[in-house]
């Protein structure tokens, strides 16, 4: 296999100093990024439009109708909705963090000239990540306000999911952003959809309650981000329990938390050997 | 541009080295760099430039001995060093995405300066690089000499003390060429320090008032450009292009002392000496027939060519 320019791997141990990111330094990569996006954004936003409608067209009003009562006594598509939120969220991350960062990274090569001005690894990544999860978040509010109009939210809670979508987003960007920075070579990338992010789609509670499966595949999906970020978009649209949203909010922020070195650590053996 | 106040040397190294894995890049060279100079850095591909420069601005860390760069220690202020150097890379890595006015505002925000005094200096440095009128295109509406010059300029948002430049000329046409050293001089009577690396001898003897030849991760020469034609070369030099049957080692033989040097490629000999007129009119031309000679001034040309040799380099 011939790897990428630079592939280097893990890289070294970091102490703290070069693992905790300088707000202003991660802010000027969070800008660059947004200014991108505001030339784009146009064009970009009405697939995220279009993509949930038609999964809502298809399942939510087409299958949905063969599944009389609905669900844990709420219909079909009311129960798949909110979901589909947390699945743009997840989606935008993907491809952000993956084919966008690599684009950047090895393409423009603008990481390079980044790197030789006063921001070091820990400001790109954590720049980085702050984008993508913002850039997530416009895209699963777009999702909130398409099934809110057509009258599939039924608590006034769900006008709190942004900020929730921002914090499971910057998860699933970690995730990404991890594999982007550790692999040798671009077409990973399919093993990383195929593997990783359709099948967490699929079954991450969007579809399919799990309290007639066997236990294990609860168990499965409890150790994925997207299951506890539709858990908190589905409580909060359909009135949530305090508790719940707490604690499946904290398991994206401790496992963001851990999973941030990676990247720094690979971004800094590849880009400053 | 400021004046570098500190008077210790811009940049220092002692011992400085550096290894990818089994592959010495660099292997423990000393040279200091002072202030306001123009400082050339010569050598064949692989030679070890590159690496040198990339420890210098922080994208490679270093491997062995000490680096200190405006007084600060490159292992440990990194980003205190950044902060007030600019860079000018060998690859084109500008960004495609935005516009070359937000390039420079973009590069200004990197550094931390505010978007209200990003802006005026975008605008003065688009002047300074000529592409005022083109301000508002994508990057890959430019020439390669305007990214050339674009580069320079975004190296210059910070007001550098230093600038590094890795080869900034390489693949540009003769106009754009000029363009750029033209720039290149300006920042320097503006008393900012330049670094850097080059295999363009003309460049080097046109820009640099002090030089450092590399060659395999070891510096093989330094001094001025005239110091180290002299000392390597001679102030002539004589080109002889031998006819088939002379015999070049007798010619040298019988030369003996007469010349200080000699370089022999396929039939070509060049002769260095402090008057090759001399050394021409010396010469039994009966018994060493020439198809052609030439006698010319001794230029940095030959001292690299004699010092690094004349075999072809794998790419760095």
């Amino acid at each position: 296999m011939s790897y990428e320019p630079g592939y280097a791997g893990l890289g070294a141990e970091l102490g703290l100093r070069d693992l905790i990111p300088s707000p202003r330094h991660a802010a000027a990569i969070w800008r660059r990024n947004a200014r991108v996006f505001s030339k784009l954004w146009k064009g970009a936003l009405l697939p995220t439009f279009l993509d949930p409608f038609f999964y809502l067209l298809a399942l939510g009003f087409g299958l949905g109708t063969y599944i009389a009562h609905g669900i844990n006594g709420i219909p079909y598509k009311e129960f798949v909705a909110p979901g589909l939120i947390a699945s743009a969220a997840m989606w935008s991350s993907a491809f952000e963090t993956t084919y966008n960062v690599y684009f950047r990274m090895n393409e423009l090569r603008l990481y390079d000239n980044v790197l030789s001005t006063p921001i070091e690894p820990a400001d790109l990544v954590a720049g980085d990540l702050l984008w993508s999860a913002s850039r997530a978040t416009v895209y699963g509010t777009v999702v909130l306000i398409v099934v809110s109009a057509v009258g599939l939210v039924s608590s006034w809670w769900a006008i709190l999911i942004p900020p929730f979508v921002f914090v499971g987003a910057l998860c699933i960007s970690v995730i990404g952003y991890s594999f982007t920075s550790l692999i040798p070579k671009i077409d990973l990338y399919s093993y990383f959809f195929t593997l990783g992010i359709t099948p967490m789609f699929l079954f991450s509670g969007i579809f399919f309650p799990f309290n007639q499966l066997p236990g294990w595949v609860e168990v499965v999906a409890w150790f994925t981000p997207l299951y506890h970020l539709v858990e908190i978009t589905r409580g909060m649209a359909t009135g949530p329990d305090a508790l719940q949203i707490l604690m499946h909010t904290a398991w994206l922020a401790v496992v963001t938390a851990l999973l941030f070195p990676i990247p720094v650590r690979a971004i800094r053996a590849r880009l400053v050997p | 541009m400021t004046a570098v106040e500190d008077t210790g040397p811009v940049v220092l190294a002692r011992e400085l080295g550096k290894s990818y894995g089994e592959r010495v890049a660099v292997g423990g060279i000393d040279f200091q760099v002072p202030a306001g100079v123009c400082f050339g850095f010569l050598g064949p591909n692989g030679a070890g430039k590159t690496t040198t420069m990339k420890m210098i601005y922080g994208l490679a860390t270093v491997g062995e001995g000490e680096l200190r760069v405006l007084g600060m220690d490159a292992r440990t202020e990194r980003r205190q060093i950044k902060a007030r150097i600019g860079v000018v890379p060998q690859e084109t890595n500008l960004d495609g995405d935005l516009t070359v006015r937000e390039n420079l505002i973009q590069q200004a925000n990197y550094f931390g300066i505010s978007p209200d005094d990003a802006a005026p200096r975008a605008d003065e440095l688009l002047e300074f690089a000529l592409i005022r009128d083109r301000a508002d295109e994508r990057i890959h509406a430019l020439s390669g000499g305007m990214k050339r010059r674009l580069l320079i300029a975004r190296a210059l948002v910070n007001e550098p003390e230093l600038i590094v430049l890795d080869e900034p000329t390489t693949g540009l046409d003769p106009q754009a060429r000029l363009a750029v050293w033209r720039a290149l001089e300006r920042l320097r009577r503006q008393g900012v320090t330049l670094l850097l690396t080059t295999h363009y001898m003309e460049e080097a003897a046109r820009l640099c008032d002090s030089l450092l030849i590399m060659d395999e991760g070891r510096i093989v020469a330094e001094g001025d450009p005239p110091a180290l034609i002299r000392e390597h070369a001679g102030r002539e030099a004589l080109d002889l292009d031998l006819a088939e049957e002379c015999d070049p080692d007798a010619l040298l033989e019988a030369l003996g002392e007469l010349a200080n040097g000699h370089e022999l490629h396929d039939g070509a000999l060049t002769l260095f000496a402090e008057d090759a007129e001399e050394l021409l009119r010396s010469l039994d031309h009966d018994r060493f027939p020439t198809e052609s000679a030439m006698v010319r001034r001794a230029t940095l040309e030959d001292v690299f060519l004699r010092l690094t040799g004349r075999s072809l380099r794998e790419g760095e």
